[in-house]
């Protein structure tokens, strides 16, 4: 009796956890409804760095990015927005988009602009980023699920 | 024992083939000319002198060691070709006449970049020798060192379009070519300040009229050639909107040290140019400042460039200058 | 065909003997072994298969010296940085280790010279060795010069993964310091105690599904000659072998067994790991510390959005990098070991365990192998899959002189990979979480001790790394 109690007891936990799992993957959380804005943002690209590297805006915002090289040749390619610029010394280069994608993105240098070129990189925020917190809340629950199984 | 062997000689062939390949393929390539483009702090151009007959091809291979460069050669039709890190692009030159050729890096790769340049040295029968022409400036003995001063100034930035708006014509004499080339505005605005004819003009209405006889002595075309001149080679060091605040100003302004990274020529170097200051631009002729973009500064940095811009682009060059001082409507 | 019958007579003659507890734990251990199965058994047999793969990698790694010294100075187009730091290295940290331990170590080709000149041929050894064949000095021996190697990367890193020279005389070095201690040390001596990539492999070896083993210990105990320790370049004994850490899957013991007695065994990831028999070394705890923290340096550095990190990393020499250099090797040696042996011995303390600190570390350690290993396959693939498009490029342009042997010289796509990959690297840091989640209760599981309080600020622990790891892969 106590061996089918048990039993019981454990498929209903895992399947607990299961569905807790499967709302941190999959429920949509609303996203906070913010009127769209202009914003403009002036990075200066110089070996081997963006400043500023990491640009926050909220989805929807109309985004550009004004690209300054101060001192070869650079570019810009946004992660997942598909876009892309390059900017001599002297000839700033423009990028204008609708942050409609949210999360965080990562742009990177496009020009060979020296030994570090490839590790030349910033990020772009663009409201919330769920794969972070669901990623998190997911780990919680992975730990969880370690400590139950694999009983032997 | 010949299992032993067999596998001797696979090794060895393999190991073989895998240093044959590279050293096989550098014999090989040393047969052509090919050009290795650092930034100049690092080298330049390797080799930076080459020599080709008249009328010859001359195949160029062209890589870049470090950063973005671009090739292309001083007066000439060349096109500039883009030098790409780790790609080798190919270039084929012919000339025509004899003579020594500039050519250079077009794409700014450090605040040194204007000083990476080689010659291409073209043999052949002497044609009847050309007598070079002195620029302008030395033509008409002026010294374009000496310090210049506008004594008077404009109150607002003088408009092309206020100036045709008065509908006044000033004498003919200052409306020729010749008087724009030799005579700042500062100069013209004097003179006209002197005419009885326009006495019941403002100063301000005055310089109006500077800016539009100013603007007659161009075209659209000049301008915009001007304009994209100015944003390749001037922009990164006199700042897009002409302010002397490009983004090498202030590693020119920097004071000698000896360990500064304008080590190759030890030269002193200032901060660029502010053509946005009305003082100092209102006060230089077409001639001056023409003189001063074909043969630098002296101990200031400012490149020359009297090799690499034909006449006609220089003009181009400083007409589209006199838009930082003037509203020219034509601008696109 | 006789051998394969042979065995499988032997076993079934060892069970009637009374073979009780044989019977038991060849039931229990669920391993294939791959030397029954009719095509694989010659592979391994002869040295042939092996020996021309060596040889390829041999040819391979001469060529990316040479690429290195002589091609392009410009890294993404040339054949050195491309195929060490973007394709063996990901082929290393996604396919060779986790799915087959040390197996990289099987077809290295650095200490192939070397280890010629001490058995005077390549494919038949010769008589007498050749060398000076001394031992190791036993305070060298463990992983700890190992783990300095890999500190010392660490801190030359931005030069070395960037500059094609530089690649080059590391190889080279390693190379020729391979070739030199085997002309002094017995064995593979260099692979065994100094090469940083041999010294994580090692560990995370213990969680990889293949392993080399005694098949019945009965037979070898008849057996006096022992020649699979005669012939092991690693200096094992295969019939004490209980972790794969420090077996390099060469297969000569295989060959070597008059009795065919030795498998080559496909078994359960995580074999080696949380069983009571695992042999807890400092050496090894240390190493996977380090791991750690390099898995963390490196993500903050490579791909983080920190310009000052990257220069100071990058300008060797200067106040800036040494200030690099004291806060990474202070993580590695000071933060990880410290939050690691804190957490250690909260739990300790809280459930009234009475093991000795330094042991509980030691054995505790072995929690960190899934957490490190799928940290560093989650940085691979955030750090390469970007740049994969280089790979072929450079297989048509290898020195960066405008070839195109294969016509891809001009492979310009970038894979969008934003859509998948960040997903994928938080699925895999997930997953090890989950490994190292119940390793730890595996392990407390066998102490007289309350499970969970030993373990809770060891989870605690690895929780923190992996939040951390996540926010560095897609914060």
């Amino acid at each position: 009796m106590r061996e089918t109690r048990n039993k019981w007891f454990s498929i209903w936990r895992w399947a607990a956890l299961a569905g807790l799992a499967l709302l941190v993957l999959f429920l949509p959380i609303p996203v906070n409804a913010t009127t769209p804005v202009e914003r403009t943002f002036h990075i200066q690209a110089s070996q081997f760095a963006y400043s500023p590297a990491v640009l926050s805006v909220n989805p929807g915002d109309r985004v550009t990015i004004e690209l300054l090289a101060t001192d070869v040749v650079h570019g810009l390619s946004i992660d997942g927005y598909n876009l892309e610029t390059t900017a001599d010394p002297g000839q700033a280069a423009r990028l204008t988009f609708v942050a409609d994608r949210q999360g965080s993105f990562r742009f990177r240098c496009t020009v060979t602009c020296g030994n570090m070129h490839p590790f030349m990189i910033g990020k772009l925020q663009v409201g919330r980023n769920d794969l972070l917190w669901r990623g998190a809340l997911l780990a919680g629950l992975v730990l969880i699920a370690g400590i139950w199984g694999l009983r032997k | 024992m010949r299992k032993e062997w067999l596998a001797r000689i696979i090794v060895i062939f393999l190991v073989v083939a895998a240093v044959a390949i590279p050293v096989g393929a550098w014999w090989l390539r040393s047969r052509g000319i090919v050009i290795h483009a650092q930034m100049a702090e690092t080298g330049g151009w390797m080799p930076e002198s080459l020599t080709v007959e008249v009328g010859q091809p001359l195949h160029l291979r062209l890589t870049s060691d470090d950063v973005m460069h671009s090739f292309a050669v001083g007066q000439s039709n060349q096109p500039p070709v883009d030098v790409i890190p780790g790609e080798m692009t190919d270039v084929t030159l012919t000339f025509d006449r004899p003579g020594k050729y500039t050519f250079y890096c077009t794409r700014w790769c450090s605040v040194n970049h204007w000083r990476m340049r080689g010659t291409i040295e073209v043999t052949g029968p002497e044609t009847t020798a050309e007598a070079v022409k002195p620029p302008l400036y030395v033509t008409l003995g002026m010294d374009i060192d000496a310090e210049h001063h506008a004594e008077v100034i404009p109150n607002q930035m003088p408009s092309v379009a206020r100036g045709a708006k008065l509908g006044v014509s000033i004498p003919t004499e200052y409306q020729s070519q010749e008087y724009y080339l030799s005579h700042s505005p500062v100069e013209l605005w004097k003179a006209l300040r002197e005419e009885s004819s326009l006495s019941r003009l403002s100063d301000q209405d005055l310089w109006d009229l500077v800016a539009l006889t100013w603007q007659s002595n161009t075209t659209p075309q000049d301008l915009k050639q001007g304009q994209q001149l100015f944003g390749t080679n001037c922009a990164a060091c006199h700042g897009e909107a002409g302010a002397g605040d490009g983004v090498f100003a202030n590693d020119l302004e920097q004071p000698k040290t000896g360990d500064h990274t304008d080590m190759q020529t030890g030269e002193m170097t200032m901060r660029p140019t502010d053509f946005t200051d009305p003082e100092h631009l209102l006060a230089a002729s077409p001639a001056h400042l023409q003189g001063k973009i074909l043969r630098g500064g002296m101990g200031t940095g400012m490149p020359y460039w009297g090799p690499i811009f034909t006449e006609e682009q220089t003009w181009a060059l400083v007409a589209y200058l006199w838009t930082f001082q003037f509203e020219m409507e034509d601008l696109p | 065909m006789n051998k394969v019958q042979e065995v499988f007579w032997k076993e079934e003659a060892s069970l009637v003997e009374g073979g009780a507890t044989l019977q038991k734990r060849l039931a229990s251990q669920k391993r294939i072994n791959l030397y029954l199965i009719l095509w694989i058994r010659p592979l391994l047999q002869s040295r042939w298969p092996q020996f021309l793969v060596r040889a390829l990698t041999l040819a391979g790694f001469v060529f990316t010296i040479a690429a290195g010294l002589f091609g392009s100075r410009v890294g993404s187009h040339n054949f050195a940085i491309i195929f060490v730091w973007i394709a063996w290295w990901t082929a290393l940290k996604l396919a060779f280790i986790p799915l087959g331990g040390r197996s990289w170590c099987s077809v290295c080709p650095i200490p192939l010279p070397g280890e010629w000149m001490q058995q005077r041929g390549i494919l038949e050894k010769g008589g007498q060795r050749f060398g000076l064949s001394l031992r190791w000095p036993k305070r060298l021996k463990g992983s700890w010069l190992q783990s300095s190697g890999f500190l010392l990367i660490g801190l030359f890193s931005a030069v070395t993964l960037t500059d094609a020279r530089v690649t080059a005389w590391v190889l080279l070095s390693l190379f020729g310091l391979a070739v030199g201690l085997s002309l002094v040390f017995e064995r593979r001596a260099f692979c065994s105690y100094i090469c940083p990539i041999g010294g994580f492999t090692g560990i995370y070896a213990k969680t990889a599904p293949v392993e080399v083993r005694v098949i019945d210990t009965v037979i070898c105990a008849t057996h006096s000659e022992k020649t699979c320790y005669q012939n092991c370049p690693w200096g094992l004994y295969p019939l004490a072998l209980r972790d794969s850490a420090q077996c390099g899957l060469c297969m000569e013991c295989l060959r070597s067994c008059p009795k065919d007695n030795i498998a080559v065994n496909v078994r359960p990831f995580g074999s080696d790991v949380g069983q009571p028999h695992h042999s807890s070394r400092p050496d090894e705890a240390i190493l996977a510390l380090v791991m750690l923290g390099s898995a963390l340096a490196f993500s903050a550095v490579f791909i983080g959005p920190w310009g000052i990190l990257k220069s100071a990393a990058f300008a060797i020499g200067s106040p800036a990098w040494l200030l690099y250099g004291l806060g990474f090797l202070a993580l590695n040696l000071l933060v990880m070991p410290g939050a690691f042996t804190l957490a250690v011995w909260a739990g300790q303390g809280w459930s009234g365990s009475k093991t000795q600190l330094r042991r509980a570390v030691a054995n505790q350690a072995q929690v960190l192998l899934p957490l490190g290993l799928f940290a560093w396959i989650a940085f691979t693939i955030s750090f390469a899959f970007p740049k994969m498009n280089y790979v072929l490029s450079v297989l048509s342009d290898p020195l960066g002189w405008g070839w195109n042997l294969l016509g891809t010289a001009n492979t310009a796509w970038s894979p969008d990979v934003s859509g998948f990959s960040p997903i994928l690297q938080v699925a895999i840091l997930l997953v090890g979480l989950f490994w190292s989640a119940s390793i730890a209760h595996r392990l407390a599981q066998t102490t007289n001790q309350p499970p969970l309080r030993q373990t809770l600020p060891i989870l605690a622990f690895c929780l923190v790394f992996s939040l951390a790891m996540l926010w560095l892969m897609v914060g």
